[in-house]
């Protein structure tokens, strides 16, 4: 249910003022990052077309050629061919590509001869947009959250505290003793949510307070960050946030001896 | 030295050399820096993926196969032909014969060898019209793309034009099509090294580096 409102925001694109481009900065982006495979996939791609037909872009664009995922990754071949000189323009290009042409489902990959990672390159090429401060809005607000507040709707510990012991007290009207047990050392499971729930949709929280008091499950919720399982920084390219991310939620998974972590959605 | 002695000795030891030092050394470049920069491999590195993935693909049993038949059939072919003929059509196997090695093994009845490298031209020749063709394809293609299938073409064309004198009417060609046939043999070993027909050898990691990525996730490639 959060998918169309996420989808509102992707829609829009934030680009920084029209500020130049340091050939420099791409390449000290793009040096680094690049690994054996990268190379070696742009290296190999021997452009046989067998991707054209798996990519729904493709397929739902009657067949354009410009949508062959294979095509798509030129981009980092001309960039590193140029030494990282391009123009704003250029990106732009590269934005309507890596963004609105591919939505790094993965799937070309499976039927490559050679098992190239087209999504992996596509992801890069959204990092290197993100580093020239080029991204839908709606996820360079939900980065900036996560690294502010750990989630991306930017909930303080407090309210989100104070949501799971409303929602307590709400559910236990319809159904006497439902629990919603917060930083229960040695629980089975600790359960996760999407930070849209407590945000807007606090009776999914509580709806499923109800089917593990029913079905007699040892849960609880982490109090601290690492309760939100979206990684809308991973979206972007944006490896170092998304690796915070799931690392909050192993985090307390450790520190309360948990067996399990459900993720939703 | 005249230009043939050159070419059929020198030449032919450096086009081996460049050839074998080369992929070995592409190789060892992917090895050595994935183990930097691509962790994930190493960590999650079962057999099971790896063989598993490069035996569906080195023979037809895999996805591709089912969406585009006609192409990966003819690609299977293609590729057959290209690694057997060479090694054992009998001109080939007495002049390893006959050299300072004597190695000697098995050839390919002449019928056989002749109806290969004719229908490996043909597929090579469907592989170019396809790639001017087919607006796909067209949009994909670089330069590199049409000269390295010329290349790779070329050793088969003047091998089957020296062995019938199909050209012989033309003197030129009757006095030197060995000598393009073996030119054109070490143009193609030459390059792969340094082309994208290093992929005669990266195959295996690329495809084993993605079928680790994948089935650590469940999903066998």
């Amino acid at each position: 249910m959060s998918e169309e409102a996420s989808a509102e925001k992707i829609e829009e694109t934030s680009s920084e003022e029209m500020k130049e481009i340091n050939p420099k900065e791409i390449m000290d982006f793009l040096k680094p990052r690049l690994g054996a495979r990268h190379k070696m996939w742009l290296n190999i791609c021997a452009h046989c077309g067998m991707c054209a037909n798996t990519c729904h872009y493709y397929t739902a664009n009657e067949n354009d050629p410009k949508m062959i995922p294979a095509y798509k990754i030129r981009f980092l071949t001309e960039m590193l061919r140029k030494k990282g000189k391009i123009d704003r323009e250029y990106l732009q290009k590269v934005y309507k590509t890596v963004y609105h042409e591919c939505n790094m489902c993965r799937r070309c990959t499976l039927y490559c001869p050679f098992g190239i990672d087209i999504a992996m390159m596509i992801s890069l090429l959204r990092g290197l947009l993100l580093s020239q401060g080029m991204a839908p809005t709606g996820l360079m607000k939900a980065v900036e959250n996560y690294k502010a507040f750990g989630n991306q709707m930017a909930i303080t510990k407090e309210d989100w505290l104070d949501t799971l012991e409303w929602c307590e007290e709400e559910t236990a009207e319809e159904l006497v003793g439902v629990k919603i047990p917060i930083d229960k050392k040695g629980a089975k499971m600790m359960y996760t949510v999407n930070a849209r729930e407590p945000m807007f949709y606090p009776q999914d929280i509580m709806e499923v307070a109800k089917i593990f008091h029913v079905a007699g499950e040892d849960w609880t919720f982490p109090s601290e960050t690492g309760w939100d399982d979206t990684n809308l920084a991973m979206f972007c390219g944006d490896v170092k946030t998304a690796r915070m991310i799931v690392e909050n939620t192993f985090k307390r998974a450790d520190e309360l001896e948990v067996k399990q972590v459900a993720i939703t959605e | 030295m005249d230009f043939f002695a050159f070419v059929e000795g020198p030449l032919l030891w450096i086009a081996f050399f460049t050839f074998i030092i080369g992929s070995l050394v592409r190789a060892a470049l992917f090895l050595f820096v994935s183990r930097e920069k691509d962790k994930i491999i190493y960590q999650h590195f079962s057999w099971k993926y790896v063989l598993t993935t490069i035996g569906r693909w080195l023979l037809p049993l895999n996805k591709s196969v089912i969406k585009n038949p006609v192409f990966m059939i003819l690609a299977y072919i293609f590729h057959f032909c290209l690694i057997v003929l060479p090694i054992w059509v009998y001109q080939h196997v007495i002049y390893w014969e006959i050299s300072r090695f004597e190695w000697s093994w098995v050839s390919l009845p002449v019928g056989l060898a002749d109806w290969m490298t004719l229908i490996f031209l043909a597929i090579a020749l469907f592989f170019l019209v396809r790639r001017i063709v087919s607006p796909d394809i067209r949009l994909l293609s670089t330069f590199s793309d049409y000269f390295l299938l010329i290349v790779t073409t070329l050793p088969f064309l003047t091998g089957y034009f020296s062995a019938h004198g199909t050209l012989d009417g033309i003197l030129f060609f009757k006095n030197n099509m060995q000598l393009l046939h073996i030119l054109s043999g070490e143009l193609m070993l030459i390059l792969i090294p340094f082309t994208k027909l290093s992929h005669f050898i990266l195959f295996f990691f690329s495809r084993s580096a993605t079928a680790i990525e994948f089935g650590r996730r469940g999903y066998s490639m």
